[in-house]
């Protein structure tokens, strides 16, 4: 017995020897496989990547969210949700600019649009005649009057009127904001002007309303009669509204412009980050579109079972101009926030002498349909939402720059051609909209394409000549510059550090030769380009850009703008 | 320990591969999602964001306070002075939405109560015309009464119980939205008594002679005749514009002969906008004379008076009473910011037995400043301080606009 146990104590000594040995091996190769994650090299070989493949995992596990009118007020009135650091963009590529994803799908911006492209928007269909489609059911949220019908193939819309004192503002509103944004960028959905007779109101037995008491109950034409009450009647007996097509997927409620959804996989990019949410506040005070919130967004769970992700929508674009939806925009909309802590002391101390200047700002006389809507005041660096958007705070110059470069491709003729689609009665409200909206956007682009340095479309070619355009100056918001300084470097692309000694250049045009010793032999080179210009000394922080040797010459590969 | 061995070095060999720095942007952003992927967790909204979601969706603030049908809670004032009061209600949509029967039962902190309950139809023809038929018991223990007349003594305070029953019909026509005509007819059963506190109404006066209605309350009728001119905008916190309101009434002592009495009452309000609305200079005169049959006189509890949070602010409820009554008021109201209105105010007013007693000498004044909480569509709080006056000091916290 002693043997035995002698025995077995010795197997056991051995076995632990033997683990021992492993955990030492397990440990070796540990260190092995930490010492073989080296330094991340500044580009990969799919920058700039044009698309974030945010589709690819599964996110049919999101589940809908519903949201709170007076919590998202307080939250964002009281509170400060979300990631306050001020840091750039985390969404853009190596070249600083976004690329397509489920939030976002470079139209404008990366190619030339033909007017009647953007005038048509998201739109699959001319024009829409909803006569008989039937009411399946109330509109559940917000302050417009409205129903939802379906078309004959089932698609379901939704119906919003227009306020009796203001025929054809929600509606108009509505159609330009939606071409617009789409011709942005972003995703919307479609929507349609459309006359309704009365006489050919369809409700479906099944049709639901809520009534005061929170009852659900079937919904009878006296609530669509009420409803109609609180709508504009045309000189022809119809009533105009905007007809709005549900998108497709399961609806999920809204995105917050903070954060991410917990439940989306793909949703990596926190929101108040992303250059496309951020820089939205540019097309916001452009547009005047206040009402820019999380709730008025839309988050659809889209694509087929077992591979599904959630796509963001932008929505409900009747309150933006001159619209308030069911009246004329209030004059503070776009000046202040509803609860603005200085403007309320100074006015509450001084007794009312104190007189915020937006107060005095003259309308001009307009056609109803245009609500309340002008350019003169209107300062795009002062303007404001309902109430402080996270995004719309953390937007820093370089956001501010590349959403008013979408701005500015937007020709007279296209904003023209896109208010047409309004189809105004009166043509003096169509050619005012039309003015104040391209006096807005001059005001947009003198404000935010100046705020940093302009240097935009950097190409090297084979040769060595670097050519650049300024943006600022091509736009029209700012004279020549007196030259540009460019410090050229070669780049060690493993270790994200410049080699050798930079070499200086001045030029006075957006042109250069680059050294031909920088470009010899050389895998990578950047070039840091200064603008001087007596007006704007900011222009002095450099716009350094880094080329990548390939096989068809130099390609951008990066871009960092101060 | 060869598997042992195995297993480690395939776990290993994946950990190598993984800790790899991924090849592409694109595998990058693959990784991080992976990772994410493996973390997911439901949208959970806080106990707050639930809570007012709740509300919202319920309706429940409209369903509590004021829903279209059924039984909800009454908040509110049964009269000048009764005190903070709430009871049950009860709403009841008739004849095809067109009517509808409405009651309640309220009582006040201070013991008031009020049983009231009336079939109305505000919108027939089109919304042209409007009728209702009314009912209504009440019992008010704690009314303040100082004397008659502009000399009454702040120390002659007494209370005296008053409770009574109206019943009635009243019908009009609304040819345009902003003109009313009115007519209404009313069987009221009126009753004094000693009150349910404080020193009682006869510990210090006594007889018909000096307070008229004193000693016995006759049933009335009572016809009223209105016309209503309101061109305010908005209607519910007016910016500009003005209204116009003449009541005509006539009351017909039924039981003692004694009583009979004739009223009217002027009530002129006009609204002067200034800086584009956002600040108003509001304007309002009040005029009631009363007038008794011959022989007869104006009982004291039907007399129109002046104090309180509704006309002189700087002093007590009722605390000038009279046949005739004048009232001046001007408010100075500046928006401080949206459902946030500041006010100055002065006040000035007075009582006289005889009509041509009424006049702008002698007036009793008081001034003070306050804050509107509400919106373009009515004022649901008012904080106010009134000083100023030989009523003292007051704070005033009212639901409602003061005109």
């Amino acid at each position: 017995m002693p043997s035995g146990r002698k025995s077995s104590r010795a197997a056991r000594t051995s076995g632990s020897a033997a683990r021992t040995f492993t955990v030492r091996v397990v440990v070796v190769l540990i260190a092995l496989a930490a010492g073989a994650r080296g330094a991340a090299p500044r580009f990969y070989p799919d920058d700039p990547i044009q698309v974030d493949r945010d589709a690819e995992f599964d996110a049919s596990k999101a589940t809908p969210i519903e949201g709170s009118n007076g919590y998202d007020f307080a939250e964002h009135t009281f509170l400060k949700p979300g990631d306050r650091r001020d840091i750039p963009a985390v969404n853009v590529n190596t070249m600083d600019e976004v690329p397509d994803s489920s939030w976002f799908t470079n139209r404008i911006g990366r190619r030339a649009m033909a007017i009647d492209e953007i005038v048509r928007g998201p739109n699959s269909m001319d024009t829409v005649v909803v006569d008989d489609w039937p009411i399946v059911r109330d509109k559940t949220s917000g302050i417009t009057p409205g129903y939802r019908v379906t078309d004959p193939s089932g698609r379901l819309y939704q119906i919003k009127f227009d306020p009796p004192d203001h025929p054809e503002m929600a509606s108009g509103a509505e159609v330009i904001g939606a071409a617009i944004y789409h011709a942005l960028g972003y995703n919307v959905v479609e929507g349609y002007v459309v006359e309704i007779d009365p006489a050919k109101i369809v409700i479906t037995p099944t049709a639901t309303t809520v009534d005061m008491s929170g009852r659900r109950r079937p919904m009878r034409r006296s609530d669509v009669d009420r409803l109609l009450a609180r709508a504009a009647r045309l000189p022809n007996g119809k009533y105009r509204a905007t007809a709005s097509r549900f998108a497709d997927g399961i609806p999920l409620g809204y995105f917050k412009y903070y954060g991410t959804r917990p439940d989306d996989p793909n949703d990596i990019h926190p929101h108040e980050h992303r250059r496309e949410l951020r820089g939205s506040r540019v097309f916001a005070a452009w547009l005047n579109h206040d009402d820019s919130r999380g709730l008025n967004s839309l988050d659809m769970l889209d694509g087929p079972e077992g591979a599904r992700h959630v796509k963001h929508y932008m929505f409900d674009f009747g309150s933006i101009m001159g619209s308030g939806s069911v009246f004329a925009q209030v004059p503070r909309a776009g000046n202040e926030y509803i609860l603005e802590w200085t403007p309320a002391l100074k006015t509450l101390v001084t007794l009312g002498l104190f007189v915020r200047p937006w107060i005095l700002v003259d309308y001009p006389e307009t056609a109803p349909s245009v609500g309340r809507f002008e350019a003169e005041f209107f300062d795009p660096a002062k303007w404001r939402p309902e109430y402080p958007n996270p995004a719309f705070d953390l937007m820093r110059p370089d956001d501010a720059f590349w959403a008013a470069r979408l701005v500015g491709k937007f020709s007279d003729e296209a904003l023209r051609a896109i208010v047409a689609k309004a189809r105004y009665s009166d043509p003096a409200a169509a050619d005012y909209i039309t003015r104040t909206l391209v006096t807005r956007r001059d005001k947009v682009l003198r404000t935010w394409l100046t705020g940093v340095n302009p240097v935009v479309d950097p190409q090297l070619s084979a040769a060595g000549v670097l050519t650049f355009d300024n943006a600022a100056v091509s736009a029209g918001v700012a004279s020549a510059p007196a030259g540009y300084v460019l410090t050229w470097s070669r780049f060690d692309n493993a270790t994200d550090s410049a080699l050798g000694v930079p070499q200086e250049q001045r030029v006075s045009g957006p042109r250069a030769d680059a050294p031909p010793a920088m470009l010899q032999g050389s895998d990578y080179v950047s070039v840091a380009i200064q603008t001087m210009h007596a007006d704007f000394p900011g222009w002095a922080a450099p716009v350094v850009v880094y080329f990548r040797q390939g096989t068809g010459g130099w390609q951008p590969v990066g871009l960092t703008r101060k | 320990m060869c598997r042992l061995l195995l297993v480690a070095v395939q776990v290993l060999a994946a950990a190598v591969v993984y800790a790899q720095e991924p090849a592409t942007r694109a595998e990058e952003l693959a990784r991080r999602r992976e990772e994410k992927s493996r973390q997911l967790a439901p949208p959970e909204p806080g106990r707050l964001e639930r809570t007012l979601l709740a509300l919202e969706n319920g309706r429940l603030f409209e369903r509590i306070l004021n829903p279209p049908e059924g039984f909800y809670p009454k908040i509110g004032n049964i009269t000048a002075g009764g005190g903070f009061a709430m009871g049950p209600a009860y709403r009841k949509p008739l004849f095809g939405e067109r009517g509808s029967f409405n009651a309640l039962a309220i009582a006040s902190v201070k013991r008031y109560w009020l049983l009231d309950s009336r079939l109305e139809w505000p919108q027939l023809a089109g919304g042209h015309v409007f009728a209702d038929v009314h009912g209504r018991l009440f019992e008010y223990p704690q009314e303040d009464f100082f004397g008659l007349g502009p000399a009454s003594r702040r120390d002659d305070d007494v209370i005296y119980g008053f409770r009574g029953s109206e019943v009635g019909a009243t019908a009009g026509v609304r040819p345009v939205p902003w003109f009313a005509l009115g007519a209404r007819f009313d069987h009221l059963t009126p009753s004094v008594g000693p009150g349910n506190t404080g020193r009682s109404i006869g510990q210090v006066f006594r007889g018909s002679t000096a307070v008229p209605g004193l000693d016995a309350q006759p049933d009335f009728l009572r016809y009223e005749f209105s016309a209503d001119l309101n061109l305010r905008e908005p209607l519910g916190n007016p910016r500009r514009g003005g209204q116009s309101k003449i009541v005509y009434q006539r009351f017909d002592d039924r039981d003692l002969g004694r009583y009979s009495f004739r009223r009217i009452d002027v009530d002129l309000q006009g609204y002067v906008p200034l800086v584009r609305d956002r600040r108003v200079l509001a304007l309002r005169a009040f005029a009631s004379s009363a007038d008794a049959d011959r022989g007869q006189d104006v009982p004291f509890y039907y007399q129109r008076t002046l104090g309180g949070p509704d006309d002189l602010r700087g002093f007590r409820q009722f605390r000038f009473r009279d046949r005739n009554v004048l009232l001046l008021q001007v408010e100075y109201r500046w928006e401080i910011f949206t459902a946030v209105d500041g006010a100055i105010f002065y006040d000035a007013g007075r009582v006289a037995p005889r009509f041509e007693d009424l006049g702008f000498d002698d007036l009793e004044s008081d001034y003070g400043i306050g804050f509107r909480f509400g919106t373009r569509n009515g004022v649901f709080l008012r904080i106010e301080g009134a000083f100023g006056s030989s009523g003292g000091k007051h704070f005033i916290l009212r639901y409602g606009h003061v005109f």
